[in-house]
């Protein structure tokens, strides 16, 4: 059966499907960061007698009912939207995950469940029944993170399909365990999870720290100050130390890539979307320096310190470690020199001028909120990142987005035929730009490189396109 | 490796595909069109309490709104396992019907978000809005007409596989009536879709109502101050008058979707009427069951109606009226009798006397108060809005094909007796976007566009301007010959029309029946033995 394309006004359908899909993400990350984080402060206002922790938790659990009704409504949205512009896609896709699918949903509907029945309608009623209170968050927070990981599967198998084709609509498949454990899933759920923790606190406390603000302006001695005082530091620091992990995931999981989808891989590293990968980085550096300084100087302790240099040399040595971060700059060895003077400076900042000091005017406040922020476009920038990397297939080397244009498939088939064999990078290009490409690629089709003729004369003409 | 390769090559659901659609279906439908009736609901008892200065109104609205936010998401959600499913067990049906309706379907989801963020804001800021009730209401108030925009579209793809008439599959598929894909006005604004429009509305509005006065009942059960009890009454009572007010339109709506049936799905009005077709598949004609149900509801809600009429409770429905529209419902089951068996009359004439004293000693049993009535009304309703949908779904013709036959690439919507097994699913349907239009999209057959004045046939005139009075039954239900005459007295009424249509006009129609009744005359002659 055939169908049309349907065209979109305004923008490209990529663009649309991008701004739906980013419309929904962050808020069903940050609901699902907070009903995870819910139960747990929860628990640690019972065991402690806290009632701050109690607080924050509810008031979690409050914002994630808020933000529930229009995610979902956005998240229906996505599929919608894909159906019709991307039918075939779609078809094919749900045929592979059909039953993951309908687990998702079940997840989905248990989690409506226990979040709104269970958890947040009994909240006073159970005061006196704090752990089957508890557990029943807990309950929550499961199925929320299991629609995650269902999600995460099949969105990674969109990267790295791992050899499982995608089927036709008249081979129905239903499920395969091979595709859902693909190579890079493990990576993207755990880059996902700590991902959430990072950018969500971070971001909240950020807003607190705002409030914050307001609050000491209207009654500098309310209980809403010391309160607000207390959760935006309290969040601020957990989410900055839940980024550390991070890049520790991110080298695994640029690995896998490099290995399963080396097209994508150069699509990051140097190629049509480095930039956004570059610029990405760029908002880590800005959230971890101000992160860095907030912490040392509003808890003082040694253990902060010591926390933070750890986590700074572990982002000191994925630099080191890391192969393809050399594409920022002309020589690799700058490159390390700088990020190593930057992150050495940090910790001998921290190290210097470590002791407690009063983070409780407005300059801070404002600060963190940019930190915040800083984290959370980080954040939608790698999904972006991400999906963009493998334009122009929909499903890596399985299925090609129907508007392809001439420049993109030549641009694949350089990355594949012509760097990938000569084990470059698309920085490579400019790097090491010869004086003739058709002289280059000739001679390397001599040496072995192994082109028919078609296919070297497209890479010869997008080489001189764009790389003269 | 694929698993599934192995010894499942196809997609099994457990009771079979129809069932898991037909399951999350109606599960859907009950759920979404309980949201539509709570949000009507919850505006009328907050208007009614801000007028009143009643608090006991606004309180009892704030209930509601929060069980109506719980169960809106289950809605939700169920709706994405709804497109899920429907997208792995018919992929080739879902992708053709979405391509064809997709920018209305974008507009349902912009709806659907706008309807999402009011609904969230209405209920967790309502507390922090008491002092601006009156925008507080407005934004409430705002809910039932964008649930109504919502479901305006989701009834103009429904009815759509219902009685595609002027728009069929690849047709549709690929023209657009504007020319744009993805739009096909006449698709969408197919021959049942007004009549399933006023009567979802109503009903939602009904059952809505039933619902929430089911729910005052329960927890008029469940209360034991007489301060929450005196609220909870009157809540029902006030959510039941709303909801028995909309039920007793349902009948007028219905003979008229029915007559739109008749002409435009006619294998569907007989599945329903007196067919004992996918209906009745299991044994059970649940058109019939449902009839009863709606009965039931009838005597039900006019002996409660009566008493509270009678009593100083308030809001009760005026008696006139619901005298005037029983009446109707008796001249329907009548109809109804004489089309089908009069068993079915007898059958919910008894429901009705039955339910009507069943109501009496409930009422006399707690003291006038309504709670077991509406605890009734509230699962009589639940099962006619699951049943309705049901019968809808389950009468339409097995085979689109107007010849019944599986044409390759024009199959709208798939064999539904067949889909379900694996030897028989549809093979080589291979799904493939293109952007150039294909080359057999030219020999599809065009739409048809308005001749010119000059080259209409009798015909054409005949089905193009006598129709917008009234319908071609009528002609054919026409005794006499005297056509020259009838087509002057549509003159003299207001038709305009020329001496030159006037006359193909009385042409065509004296040919016609001159025709048909020669025919009639050959079937009713005897064959030779």
């Amino acid at each position: 059966m055939d169908l049309p394309v349907i065209e979109t006004p305004v923008f490209p359908r990529w663009v649309w499907i991008e701004e739906i899909t980013y419309s929904h993400i962050p808020i069903a990350t940050i609901i699902t960061a907070f009903m995870l984080l819910a139960p747990l402060f929860e628990y640690i206002g019972m065991r402690r007698g806290d009632l701050r922790w109690e607080r924050l938790s509810k008031s979690f659990i409050w914002f994630s009912l808020i933000l529930f009704s229009p995610g979902a409504a956005l998240g229906t949205g996505i599929p919608m939207f894909i159906m019709g512009t991307y039918p075939e896609f779609w078809s094919r896709w749900a045929n592979l995950f059909f039953w993951p699918l309908i687990a998702q949903f079940m997840f989905f509907l248990a989690e409506v469940f226990f979040l709104f029945f269970m958890y947040y309608l009994t909240w006073d009623r159970w005061a006196n029944r704090k752990r089957l209170h508890i557990s029943m968050g807990i309950c929550a927070a499961a199925c929320g993170y299991l629609v995650q990981v269902v999600w995460d599967s099949l969105g990674s198998y969109m990267l790295t399909p791992g050899g499982v084709p995608l089927p036709e609509v008249d081979q129905p498949v239903a499920w395969s365990l091979a595709a859902m454990l693909n190579p890079s899933f493990p990576f993207l759920l755990a880059h996902r999870t700590f991902g959430n923790f990072s950018y969500v606190l971070l971001l909240t406390g950020g807003v607190f720290a705002l409030r914050y603000m307001s609050q000491k302006r209207k009654n500098p001695s309310s209980e809403n100050t010391s309160y607000f005082r207390w959760a935006s530091s309290t969040c601020f620091t957990i989410g900055f130390f839940c980024f550390f992990p991070m890049p520790i995931i991110g080298w695994f999981y640029a690995r896998v890539i490099q290995r399963e989808a080396p097209a994508a891989f150069m699509a990051l590293m140097g190629g049509h979307t480095s930039f956004h990968f570059i610029f990405k980085m760029s908002l880590i550096v800005v959230f971890l320096v101000i992160g860095g300084m907030f912490v040392v100087k509003r808890w003082g302790r040694k253990a902060i310190a010591w926390a933070t240099t750890a986590g700074l040399l572990i982002v000191l040595t994925v630099i080191y470690v890391h192969p393809p971060l050399m594409w920022i700059g002309r020589s690799a060895l700058a490159w390390r020199l700088v990020s190593t003077a930057v992150i050495l400076g940090l910790i001998g900042w921290i190290w210097i001028c470590r002791r407690k000091d009063n983070t409780d005017h407005r300059g801070w406040q404002w600060a963190m909120f940019v930190a915040g922020l800083a984290a959370f476009f980080t954040f939608t920038l790698g999904g972006f990142v991400r999906e963009r990397s493998k334009s122009p297939d929909t499903v890596y080397g399985e299925i090609v987005k129907p508007e392809l244009t001439d420049q993109e498939a030549d641009r694949y088939l350089v990355y594949t035929k012509w760097l990938k064999p000569r084990k470059e990078i698309p920085a490579d290009l400019d790097r090491n730009r010869p004086e003739d490409w058709r002289h280059e690629v000739q001679q390397a089709r001599r040496d072995g490189l192994e082109l028919t003729e078609e296919e070297a004369e497209r890479i010869i003409g997008y080489l001189e396109a764009h790389h003269r | 490796m694929i698993i599934a390769d192995a010894n499942n090559p196809f997609i099994q659901f457990p009771c079979s595909a129809k069932f898991s659609i037909g399951f999350l279906g109606l599960f859907h439908v009950a759920v979404a069109s309980l949201s539509i009736g709570f949000a009507f609901v919850v505006t009328v008892l907050q208007i009614t309490g801000y007028f009143r200065k009643d608090n006991q109104f606004e309180a009892l609205a704030k209930r509601v709104q929060l069980w109506h936010v719980c169960i809106y998401n289950i809605g939700t959600i169920n709706a994405i396992g709804l497109v899920f499913a429907l997208s792995g067990l018919y992929p080739q049906f879902w992708s053709q019907i979405f391509t064809q309706f997709f920018w209305t379907m974008i507009i349902e989801e912009v709806l659907f978000f706008m309807l999402a963020t009011t609904l969230t804001f209405h209920y967790f800021f309502w507390d922090t809005m008491w002092g601006h009730k009156k925008l507080h209401i407005f934004m409430g108030a705002l809910l039932t007409p964008m649930f109504f925009m919502q479901f305006f579209i989701i009834n103009g793809m429904s009815s759509y596989m219902l009685t595609p008439a002027f728009a069929k599959g690849q047709v549709s598929l690929w023209s657009g009536t504007a020319g744009i894909l993805g739009w096909d006005k006449l698709a969408f604004y197919n021959p049942s879709f007004l009549m399933l429009t006023l009567h979802r509305t109503a009903a939602n509005f009904a059952y809505g109502g039933f619902v929430v006065a089911a729910i005052c009942g329960v927890w008029l059960y469940r209360s034991k101050q007489s301060k929450l009890q005196t609220s909870y009454e009157n809540g029902g009572r006030l959510a039941f008058k709303v909801a028995f007010t909309a039920f007793l339109a349902l009948p007028i709506i219905g003979f008229f979707y029915a007559w739109v049936l008749k002409y435009h799905a006619k294998e569907t009005y007989d599945n329903l009427m007196i067919g004992r077709g996918d209906v009745v598949a299991g044994g059970i004609d649940w058109w019939w069951v449902k009839q009863l149900i709606v009965a039931s509801m009838l005597g039900m809600g006019l002996v409660f109606s009566r008493r509270a009429s009678k009593s100083k409770n308030e809001f009760s429905v005026s008696m006139p009226a619901v005298y005037t529209v029983a009446l109707l419902y008796l001249m329907f089951y009548l109809g109804m009798a004489v089309q089908m068996t009069w068993r079915f009359f007898w059958g919910s004439l008894l429901a009705a006397v039955f339910a009507g004293m069943w109501a009496r000693h409930l009422l006399n049993r707690h003291k006038g108060s309504g709670r077991a009535v509406f605890v009734l009304m509230g699962i009589f309703s639940f099962l006619t809005v699951c049943l309705g949908g049901y019968v809808r779904e389950a009468s339409r013709p097995r085979f689109v094909s107007p010849s019944g036959e599986r044409i390759a690439g024009f199959n709208r919507i798939p064999n539904y007796s067949k889909v379900y097994h694996p030897k028989e699913r549809p093979e080589s349907v291979k799904m493939r976007m293109v952007i150039e239009t294909p080359s057999y999209v030219d020999e599809l057959p065009s739409r048809r566009k308005p001749l010119e004045p000059e080259r209409q046939t009798g015909e054409d005139l005949v089905s193009s301007l006598c129709i917008s009075c009234h319908t071609l039954e009528r002609l054919h239900r026409y005794k006499g010959s005297d056509w020259d005459r009838v087509v002057g007295r549509m003159r003299a009424y207001g038709r305009r029309l020329t001496e030159k249509q006037t006359h193909k006009i009385i042409t065509y129609l004296a040919e016609s029946k001159a025709h048909k009744n020669s025919s009639n005359s050959q079937a009713d002659t005897p064959s030779a033995p």
